[in-house]
């Protein structure tokens, strides 16, 4: 689905009054979800700062680091940047290739088992999964996991809601393609990687983002799975910052830093973040 | 005799299948066990941790059925349950009533517009750490915080909000409100511009203007997004627990204590891993009943033409 302007019941001729006010309204709204982070931008810059208080100066005198310099030598807040990336990184990757594989066999795939597996699938989308966090730790800790890249990542690596996204995609090509890929020899990873697979990256790249976005936002499981200060991810991290107590001015450069990631993710790829939304309803 | 015997003809037919089979499986392996490892194993141990009492460590008990018996009587879940049904009430209506309102408010083919839904998208896409770490501040008892300043402003006093017994809970609700209501506006918007244009113009035909035409059009048509919208939005926030954890821990005095942060605590802070266990079969049960009761009753995805 697009956004796009079209059957709202407002066909009536312009009026300039209404539209005035339909404006200052929407910028209400805007400066509510706004303000906020232009404020934890602000106060991040200002020298000295322990409390967020009003009026706020919004251009801080002087504009200074200071706050970020303390974060990273106070916190682990680097290792927990590295982390962060690098599990975002891993599992974003290794959800959307699973994804597509598993997506092209269920689409694709004559095999025994398909309808059990699928079905079993679908019965874990539906499930909470806060409901399942404390049994998640207790078979990771008999794992020996705990504290663990692979506790961070695994569950990620396969993303059940992708398979359904991705063997949608896959259904609605042509089998004539396949046909003509055998014909001429190909086997079947032949088949996915070259012929299909092609097709379907727009489907691969909205579930990117959104698993990007939901794997850097997690905040539950990677608490949970980690109690160790240098395997958290920088959410965690940052949920411990927040209970420790410490200056304004080092509660918003932590702020700071987890919240630009996610805004650059966003800018960039809005587009697929939107079309995931209406395709799933639920985020990824 | 006949040619082949049925079982040679059904071994043949066997090894035909599986022939057929075995490369299809490499595409599933990793998905396969990813699912067996992180949910299938965590599922089984959730029951078999139900009926035990352990700390992970040293004890391990069979306590049969026990866990379940306490619940009966346990206060502190019972507290925690009238919590989450609290923050629940409060948080639905708000919810469906704001990210309506908006997303009728940015429904026009106004200049500027894909900006304005975007910038109400931000929260949405930022981690509850972050909202945690600025609302803590904004959130601040003292009379110059942000909100107090805020509501001064139009003459209200000074609240104490997340460390208040009784405006813990509604500023929780304010936080997830403000951090989602940005997600539902897009869903309300793809309902909205689902909305044949024609049936407008027919209505206006029939002399339906302003209020009636969204009483009669817009409304009923909205019905399977609003049942989506709630059926989501219920699931999501009797699972509420980041925002807690951060800026309450449950309490003051276990106001903001839900059944999540309750399954957490007992097992975390108290070691209990098999009461947690036998709680979160109890709070699977409820979500599963809550998505059952609301789907029927909202007859989700009826078809209304």
């Amino acid at each position: 689905m697009s956004v796009s302007e079209t059957s709202s019941p407002s066909v009536e001729k312009r009026n300039p009054i209404r539209e005035t006010l339909i404006y200052i309204a929407m910028s209400v709204v805007a400066l509510t979800t706004v303000g906020p982070f232009l404020i934890m931008i602000s106060v991040s810059l200002t020298e000295n700062i322990r409390f967020i208080t009003f009026p706020v100066e919004l251009i801080p005198t002087p504009i200074t680091l200071e706050n970020f310099q303390l974060l990273f030598a106070r916190t682990d807040a680097l290792r927990w940047l590295f982390n962060s990336v690098y599990v975002a990184f891993v599992s974003t990757l290794g959800g959307v290739i699973t994804s597509s594989m598993a997506g092209f066999a269920f689409a694709r795939g004559d095999f025994w088992g398909k309808t059990v597996i699928f079905t079993l699938f679908l019965g874990i989308l539906i499930m909470p999964d806060t409901a399942l966090i404390v049994p998640q730790f207790v078979v990771l800790s008999q794992l020996g996991l705990v504290n663990s890249y692979t506790a961070l990542i695994g569950p990620w690596f396969a993303s059940i809601f992708g398979t359904f996204l991705l063997r949608q995609a896959y259904l609605s090509i042509p089998r004539d393609y396949d046909d003509a890929a055998t014909i001429d020899g190909a086997n079947l990873w032949q088949t996915w990687w070259r012929v299909l697979m092609p097709q379907v990256v727009p489907a691969m790249a909205t579930l990117a983002v959104l698993r990007f976005m939901g794997n850097w936002n997690s905040f539950f499981y990677p608490m949970i799975v980690t109690s160790k200060s240098d395997m958290r991810t920088l959410t965690v991290g940052l949920g411990t910052v927040a209970r420790s107590g410490g200056d304004a001015g080092l509660d918003m450069s932590g702020a700071v830093l987890g919240f630009l990631p996610t805004l650059l993710v966003f800018i960039l790829m809005q587009r697929y973040i939107i079309r995931g939304i209406s395709l799933s309803g639920v985020k990824g | 005799m006949a040619a082949a015997s049925p079982s040679q003809r059904a071994t043949s037919q066997f090894l035909r299948r599986l022939r057929r089979s075995l490369p299809w499986y490499p595409f599933i392996i990793v998905n396969t066990v990813i699912f067996l490892v992180f949910n299938l194993v965590p599922w089984i141990s959730m029951f078999r941790y139900s009926v035990l009492k352990t700390d992970l460590l040293s004890t391990r008990e069979f306590v049969g059925l026990d866990h379940f018996v306490t619940m009966l009587t346990d206060a502190k879940l019972h507290k925690a349950m009238l919590n989450t049904v609290w923050f629940t009430v409060m948080y639905i209506p708000l919810l469906v009533a704001v990210s309506l309102g908006v997303a009728v408010l940015v429904n026009r083919p106004l200049r500027g517009m894909k900006a304005f839904r975007a910038l109400y998208f931000l929260p949405n896409i930022t981690s509850v750490a972050v909202l945690s770490l600025i609302f803590r501040r904004f959130l601040s008892p003292r009379p110059d915080g942000p909100i107090n300043f805020l509501i001064g402003l139009v003459g209200i006093p000074p609240q104490k909000w997340l460390i208040d017994v009784n405006q813990a809970m509604p500023s929780i609700v304010g936080i997830s409100l403000w951090e989602a209501f940005g997600y539902f506006m897009v869903i309300w918007l793809a309902g909205l511009q689902a909305i044949p244009s024609e049936l407008y113009d027919a209505a206006k035909v029939d002399g339906a203007n302003g209020w009636r035409l969204h009483r009669y059009v817009t409304i009923p048509l909205l019905r399977p997004t609003a049942a989506f919208i709630i059926v989501i939005a219920t699931i999501g926030a009797l699972q509420v627990f980041g925002s807690i954890f951060i800026l309450t821990g449950g309490g003051p005095v276990n106001a903001t204590t839900t059944v999540v942060y309750q399954i957490y605590s007992e097992a975390f802070n108290f070691g209990r891993f098999g009461y947690a266990s036998a709680l979160s079969i109890l709070f699977f049960v409820i979500i599963l009943i809550v998505a059952l009761i609301q789907s029927r009753y909202l007859r989700f995805g009826e078809d209304i033409y």
